[in-house]
């Protein structure tokens, strides 16, 4: 690789580091609250280092790409490598970029063996970027979907030349790029099932295999059935056809088989992935119901050993409680005698998360855990909802969850002023209006600022890449792909009951106040109840993004003063003309400041409390 | 008889026309004043709310939307009853105008499918034998006509109900006979399963003020004029109307309307036989009309239902080299959204590559999205054969004009003037080669200060567009478009900048705007992305 590429590459995982918030032993708040500041400042300069190193070194080679010689694009090649390796993501974005690149060189010089390859890995480009959007209905992601589908399907189109194809490496990525299409989401189960069965007849015809013994066939098809038992995970019982029962069932069997085997050699217990699909499939095709299989899973859950951080060991801990909470969704009924049950789980859960060694730094566990994010059920004596996403936000998104708390903190301010002059001003939210006492309606008030700022952001959870470890500015696909964070928000908060009523805040803070920009569409400002609330968050996150914490990702950056300034000459478009009326007032100018003030200090203070000590 | 007793019964019988026109004058100004009322109450209410909320923008703009609503619902009420007079006196004239069917029936489409949609009806327009789409007449009153027509059906038929019209063409037998070739019967039937009318009210269906009263419908709204208007101009365009109805059952209208054909200079029509049209859509419904179309022309269609299904087909046939000589996007896909396919095809075949969208959408709302997907043309639905062929015509001379000279232009854009600023030579070279594909004259500046050393000195006016790298030596693009845009003359300000580089940041994008720069384009340059700047700015 070329210095340059090299030099980003460790700036991305100084970031990363940077960014953790990570507190070394014995050391004061105070002292925290500076260091914390200095890396932010650090990771600044990194961050802006990075983009000085694409503009001078990467974009002027993309520039002139088609006089590029063949080392630079091999280098490029290997850098986008880098960028993204399997789950392991630094910089997508780039990864995307780049390969864009050279599918567009490839198409020009008519190469098809360097089309096909490219194709494969624009394809996985787009499959990270799906990956972000887990919990999304298909309609929200369907264009990335879409975009990942196409490339492999195109790739995988070559399988009818196979013979004709004599790399070896090229014929890789056209049955790599056929068992690909099966990834995302489908309309529906038999759809995918269909898809990868096709797939599987392909690898395992013997004539494909004698032209390139050497590829290694039995990776492909032992991958390949993983993908079909994992079509369990999301399948609906009631959307699978017997056919698709079957299919599955064939390939969990042969998963599990050669996980026994695998353990027997190793004197292990076979993974813990392919006994819950064992134990799963064994339900679908009738054998037990579906107690039997939430008792199966507590065994196997019972298992987990809390001071092994493997990658099976983070299944069974993590991944597979998501799971067990999806079928306690699906099934209601089998909660209540599972409560107790369920309670301890979290605890559990928590405790591993707390132990684990370098979490944030874990993209397996943060994959893990946001799985279960979205298929959390909250019980009465459990940890609720809020108080788990706000753990997460705090141990893998501490700048969001410092931003969070700083606008729920000025929020909170901001009503309190008004709710001086206007006591009903929120008397569009049924619970305000029906508080009859009056500190009880002020307490209402502010504690539903706070949280609702606590909670604005927690979609951002999905996309961690382009925003606490964002090593450089967004390129505009990634600004718009960044809109998503509110509906993923939306979805997470709507379904439980301790969060249900800032699923609008999530929803609504990115709209601008007469409707004519912002995102996402499908917020009615008139028709939502927490409107004028809404209104203030949208303020209060915005002036808190320009002014300090996400200056990176928009390349705008100003003071409070400049800030003020600004909100007030969007007076009536983006924001409310009853917000803007107050800002116009220094006194309210004023206590604003302090409230930003003391938010950033009570929000480092709240971290402080709650990072665990690390040895420097 | 007696001749007194005979005058005395017509006189009676006046009188009780008159009577009952009186009566039904009554019905009628009692129905208007609750029908006017209605949108009124809802003004005075929505200005009020408006006025007390007025320091809430979003508020007062949600009151004003409804109080337009409200207001275009009274001025179509008023519309009537102007029409119905106009009618009445005989001051209604017809304006005498060419207009395509085809456009007819896709306005009519687009006004009323969104209606049926809202009652999950199923409306099915069947276009039968079209002889000629370009007639003379008055495009507006048959407008009127229709939509009346349907939109009853629409407003009287339950939810899931189902509306068919069927729209063909014939010479008129004695027409025929006397040789009479430029007049056709426009033959227009709406068959409805809703609730139908009474064999009273069928009786008195387009006397004027008459509406279908009945509980279920008590909520519908209207003058009871709209029959009446659509009879009168049937009637003044010397067409016939008949309904057939059975309460319960549903309702069958057919007008028959004799139409002009307008001057035949028609667009030649040459599609290449023997070759094969790719059609990706998912609905079944037109795919066999389509394919009769091009099969009378020598084509075959071959149909896809899904996106992966095109994109592996396309792969094979481009590397097969038989690929189509056009791709149809119709409605729908089973596995993603069409223009997402659309945009895929355009990468993988090639900048000249025709792709059609067929389809009922409001082309307004979807010419901008569509574009940058890559498809290069719409054909409306209803469709009609003659508006797809000619489209596929042109597109594929278009096609085979740029394959058989590469030097000629690809749309007419001759007569402009590009400035391309680039310092590297082979980029230049790809860039003019793509450039001058287009036919716009290409002249190339190295820098930065060359090209605003050739822009100061050219005349006012000389240059379009200024295609403008951003690394250059010498004098960098954000500097030489800064400069551009401050010189003394009135091109400086106008000239379209547009920035051609592999910076693709936010920041990137917004310092080019900074620099006065009017649109970005990302490296390598994708050679529809040019036309598309050039077709943006000068089409």
């Amino acid at each position: 690789m070329q210095p340059y590429q090299e030099e980003y590459i460790a700036n991305i995982k100084d970031i990363a580091v940077i960014t953790a918030y990570r507190k070394e032993n014995h050391c004061s708040c105070e002292e925290f609250y500076e260091q914390s500041l200095e890396n932010r400042e650090r990771a600044k300069e990194l961050a802006k280092r990075n983009m000085k190193l694409l503009r001078e070194g990467l974009f002027p080679v993309l520039d002139h790409i088609f006089d590029a010689d063949q080392e630079t694009l091999s280098e490029l090649y290997d850098f986008a490598g880098q960028l993204l390796s399997g789950a392991d993501e630094l910089d997508g974005g780039l990864f995307c970029q780049i390969h864009r690149a050279l599918l567009n060189l490839a198409r020009l010089t008519k190469n098809r063996d360097k089309i096909i390859e490219e194709l494969y890995w624009l394809g996985i480009g787009y499959y990270n970027i799906c990956n972000k959007l887990v919990g999304l209905e298909l309609s929200e992601s369907r264009q990335y979907i879409s975009q990942m589908r196409l490339c492999f399907a195109e790739a995988a189109a070559y399988i009818k030349y196979f013979d004709e194809i004599e790399d070896a490496q090229t014929r890789g990525y056209i049955l790599r790029s056929r068992a690909n299409m099966a990834l995302g989401l489908f309309a529906s189960p038999s759809e995918k099932i269909r898809m990868v069965k096709r797939t599987l007849q392909i690898l395992q015809d013997k004539g494909y295999q004698e032209k390139e013994p050497d590829l290694p066939w039995d990776r492909y098809i032992n991958m390949t059935h993983q993908q079909m038992a994992a079509s369990i995970s999301y399948s609906r019982e009631s959307k699978m056809t017997p056919q698709d029962v079957a299919d599955v069932m064939e390939s969990v069997y042969i998963v599990y088989q050669k996980g026994m085997q695998e353990a027997a050699l190793r004197h292990e217990k076979p993974p813990v992935r392919s006994r819950f699909s064992h134990c799963a499939i064994e339900h679908y095709c009738g054998l037990y119901d579906m107690k039997e299989l939430l008792g199966r899973m507590e065994d196997l859950m019972d298992e987990a050993d809390l001071t092994d951080f493997s990658a099976n060991s983070m299944y069974g801990i993590i991944s597979l409680p998501a799971f067990y909470c999806q079928f306690l969704n699906q099934y209601p009924e089998y909660l209540p005698e599972r409560e107790e049950y369920l309670e301890n789980l979290y605890c559990k859960i928590m405790d591993y998360v707390e132990s684990f060694p370098e979490a944030a730094q874990n993209q397996t566990l943060y994959l893990y855990l946001r799985q279960l994010a979205s298929t959390f059920v909250e019980t009465k004596n459990s940890i609720s909802y809020k108080e788990f996403i706000l753990k997460l936000l705090m141990r893998f998104e501490p700048e969001i969850y410092l931003h969070s708390r700083v606008v729920g903190h000025a929020s909170a301010a901001f009503c309190k002023i008004i709710i001086e002059e206007e006591p009903d001003f929120f008397d569009d939210i049924g619970m305000i209006k029906e508080a009859s006492d009056p500190e009880e309606k002020r307490r209402l008030i502010l504690d539903y600022a706070m949280e609702g700022g606590l909670l604005h952001d927690v979609g951002k959870f999905s996309f961690i890449v382009l925003y606490s470890q964002a090593a450089r500015q967004w390129f505009e696909e990634e600004y718009e792909m960044a809109h998503l964070h509110t509906l993923v928000g939306e979805t997470w908060l709507s379904e439980r009951e301790s969060t249900k009523r800032y699923a609008d805040v999530a929803l609504g803070h990115h709209c601008w106040y007469d409707g004519s920009r912002g995102y996402p569409d499908s917020y009615r400002r008139l028709e939502c109840p927490y409107r004028q609330m809404i209104d203030i968050i949208n303020l209060i996150d915005w002036m808190s993004t320009v002014m300090k914490s996400a200056g990176l990702y928009t390349g705008v950056e100003r003071s409070f003063d400049e800030t003020v300034e600004t909100a007030i000459t969007l007076d009536g478009r983006k924001f409310s003309p009853l917000l803007i009326a107050r800002l116009r007032d220094p006194d309210v100018v004023e206590r604003l400041r302090d409230a930003f003030t003391q938010g950033r200090k009570d929000a480092f203070r709240c971290l402080y409390d709650t990072q665990k000590g690390d040895s420097a | 008889m007696s001749e007194l007793e005979q005058i005395n019964a017509a006189l009676e019988e006046a009188l009780e026309a008159a009577k009952a026109a009186n009566q039904a004058k009554s019905v009628f100004l009692s129905n208007m004043s609750h029908d006017i009322r209605t949108p009124m109450n809802a003004i005075v209410g929505m200005t009020s709310i408006a006025l007390s909320h007025i320091d809430e923008k979003a508020r007062v703009q949600d009151c004003l939307l409804k109080i337009k609503t409200a207001s275009m619902h009274l001025m179509s009420l008023v519309n009537d009853v102007l029409d119905m007079s106009r009618i009445d006196s005989g001051r209604l004239a017809l304006n005498e105008e060419e207009f395509s069917l085809a456009d007819l029936f896709h306005d009519i489409a687009v006004i009323v499918c969104p209606q049926a949609e809202q009652k999950n009806q199923m409306l099915q327009i069947d276009i039968g034998q079209i002889l000629e789409e370009n007639l003379i007449g008055d495009s507006l009153r048959l407008r009127q006509i229709m939509v009346n027509i349907i939109g009853n059906a629409v407003k009287y038929t339950q939810e899931d109900g189902e509306i068919k019209v069927q729209i063909r063409q014939y010479i008129q037998k004695d027409a025929a006979d006397e040789g009479k070739k430029d007049t056709l019967i426009l033959e227009f039937v709406c068959a409805d399963n809703g609730i139908g009318m009474s064999k009273e009210f069928l009786d008195r269906i387009f006397v004027p003020f008459e509406r279908v009263n009945n509980s279920t419908i008590s909520k519908i709204e209207g003058t009871g004029l709209g029959m009446a208007i659509v009879k009168s101009l049937v009637d003044r365009m010397n067409g016939q109307i008949s309904v057939d109805s059975k309460e319960g059952a549903g309702s069958r209208f057919v007008i028959q309307i004799p139409v002009t054909v307008a001057d035949q200079s028609r667009r030649s029509i040459s599609l290449p036989e023997g070759k094969t049209v790719l059609m990706a859509e998912s609905r079944d419904t037109r795919v066999g009309q389509i394919e009769e179309y091009l099969k009378e022309c020598g084509l075959t269609l071959v149909q896809v239902r899904s996106g992966l299904e095109a994109v592996t087909w396309l792969t094979e046939a481009q590397y097969e080299n038989h690929m189509p000589c056009a791709m149809l996007l119709g409605q729908e896909l089973s596995d993603m959204p069409v223009l997402e396919l659309a945009s895929h095809v355009r990468q993988l075949a090639g900048r000249d590559f025709p792709i059609l969208l067929v389809s009922e959408e409001d082309w307004a709302q979807l010419e901008y999205r569509a574009s940058r997907a890559g498809v290069n043309a719409f054909v409306p639905c209803p469709l009609f054969k003659s508006r797809l062929l000619e489209t596929l015509s042109e597109l594929i001379a278009h096609k085979a004009g740029t394959e058989e000279m590469t030097a000629g232009a690809s749309e007419d854009f001759g007569q402009y003037r590009v400035l391309l600023v680039e310092d590297i030579e082979l980029n230049q070279e790809i860039a003019v080669e793509m450039l001058s594909v287009t036919g716009v004259q290409v002249e190339v500046a190295d820098n930065g200060k060359e090209a605003l050393d050739k822009f100061e000195r050219s005349p006012e006016g000389w240059y379009d567009i200024i295609f403008m790298d951003i690394q250059m030596p010498v004098m960098d693009g954000y500097e030489a478009s800064k400069r551009i845009r401050a010189l003394p003359r009135k091109d400086a300000e106008s000239v379209w900048i547009v920035a051609m580089t592999a910076n693709a940041f936010v920041e990137d994008i917004r310092l080019s705007r900074d620099a006065g720069m009017n649109e970005h384009c990302s490296k390598p340059v994708d050679p529809e992305r040019l036309q598309e700047i050039l077709r943006g700015r000068f089409l």
